[in-house]
């Protein structure tokens, strides 16, 4: 894979460290000269010196079709144009990048970046999670929020537990993908049987998620 | 706020810099209605005493602010901060977010205007080509 890490200090170090084997070719673009010596001594890479959001740079880094562009920047404004310029220009397949505003996550995702992060928006949403940890689910999203992943634990007392997953009618919106029973994880067919105490992971559409966890939660009459 | 959502034929300048303001100056001095805005409060000393426009400061980059300065139902916007990548922002936000009918951006660096094409009602301004042309137009008349 081509990948082009563009801005940021600990976050690049990081992503480069994790990054850079055979099989991928790293491209890095750092604004800070200080970065720049740091990222060169610690991991025996070239880096290019100056802004990711000047075509100029961009075009001397060769970045033309990078399988993925990361923009770690500091300004948000600043990683969005990185971002743009990497899709329109130098047709990267796909673009990450971080905003500090976590308001710009749903903005920047409207305009086109296809994958926005901010660590408040992920802390919130991780506190969300927790939170719901009471309840015995925990979900995880993909693509921007459209597919998403449920985790549930079966209890005693609902309708489904001590069934076949054939006997139970299950919502054809959503696919139990895998029941963990410890220490096994178990790929379900018709025939497994929901005992209490397995944890369910369903993959869903977001909209039909509320309406799975009803639908296991329900309890026996 | 109130008050200034009632107005619909309003002019909205972004960035208070020379541009900025000058534009505020003249078209609030025709009797239009202005709205300008900058992170910077200080920018506004840069309006004239006949100025009578609105004013806001704040993140320009934050959608909040331009809400606030009702950017959803502005007929015009200058965007004039002295940032590029900010510019850029802000015209893809008033273009794909809130279709501003007629939206004029300031570009210092003209290798950014392939970020501005596909987008609807966009004007760019390059002050750089300007001086080129200018400079072009002086030199010949003087050979």
């Amino acid at each position: 894979m081509k990948i082009v890490i563009a801005g940021g200090d600990h976050a690049a170090d990081y992503i480069i460290k994790n990054f850079n084997k055979r099989t991928n070719k790293l491209i890095i673009i750092n604004p800070d000269k200080e970065i720049v010596k740091t990222l060169t001594k610690n991991h025996r890479i070239p880096v290019f010196y100056g802004d990711p959001y000047k075509k100029e740079i961009l075009e001397t880094a060769n970045v033309k079709g990078c399988d993925l562009f990361i923009a770690l920047g500091y300004k948000d404004t600043d990683n969005f144009v990185a971002c743009q310029l990497a899709k329109k220009v130098f047709n990267a397949k796909k673009c990450i990048c971080i905003v500090s505003n976590p308001k710009n996550v749903e903005i920047f995702r409207t305009l086109g970046v296809d994958s926005v992060i901010s660590s408040t928006y992920l802390l919130a949403s991780s506190v969300v999670n927790e939170s719901s940890l009471e309840n015995l689910a925990k979900s995880m999203s993909f693509d921007n929020d459209k597919i998403v992943m449920t985790e549930i634990v079966v209890k005693d007392n609902y309708a489904i537990s001590n069934k076949m997953i054939m006997e139970i009618n299950f919502p054809k919106t959503g696919t139990i993908s895998c029941i963990y029973r410890k220490p096994s994880v178990i790929i379900p067919n018709g025939k497994t049987l929901i005992r209490p105490g397995d944890s369910m992971y369903i993959v869903s559409a977001v909209k039909d998620q509320k309406d799975i966890i009803s639908f296991i939660r329900t309890e026996k009459y | 706020m109130a008050k200034t959502s009632l107005l619909r034929n309003k002019t909205l300048i972004v960035g208070c810099g020379r541009l900025g303001s000058s534009i505020a100056n003249k078209e609030s001095l025709a009797g239009k209605n202005v709205l300008v805005v900058d992170k910077n409060p200080s920018a506004f000393e840069l309006l004239s005493d006949r100025f009578s426009g609105y004013t806001f400061s704040g993140d320009v980059t934050d959608l909040a602010l331009l809400e606030e300065a009702s950017i959803g139902s502005t007929k015009e916007i200058i965007i004039a901060t002295g940032d590029d990548n900010v510019n850029i922002f802000i015209a893809h936000v008033a273009s794909q977010i809130y279709s501003v009918p007629n939206i004029y951006v300031r570009l210092d660096d003209p290798s950014l205007e392939i970020l501005l094409r596909g987008l609807v009602n966009v004007h760019p301004i390059f002050p750089f080509e300007l001086s080129i042309d200018k400079f072009k137009l002086l030199r010949g008349g003087n050979r």
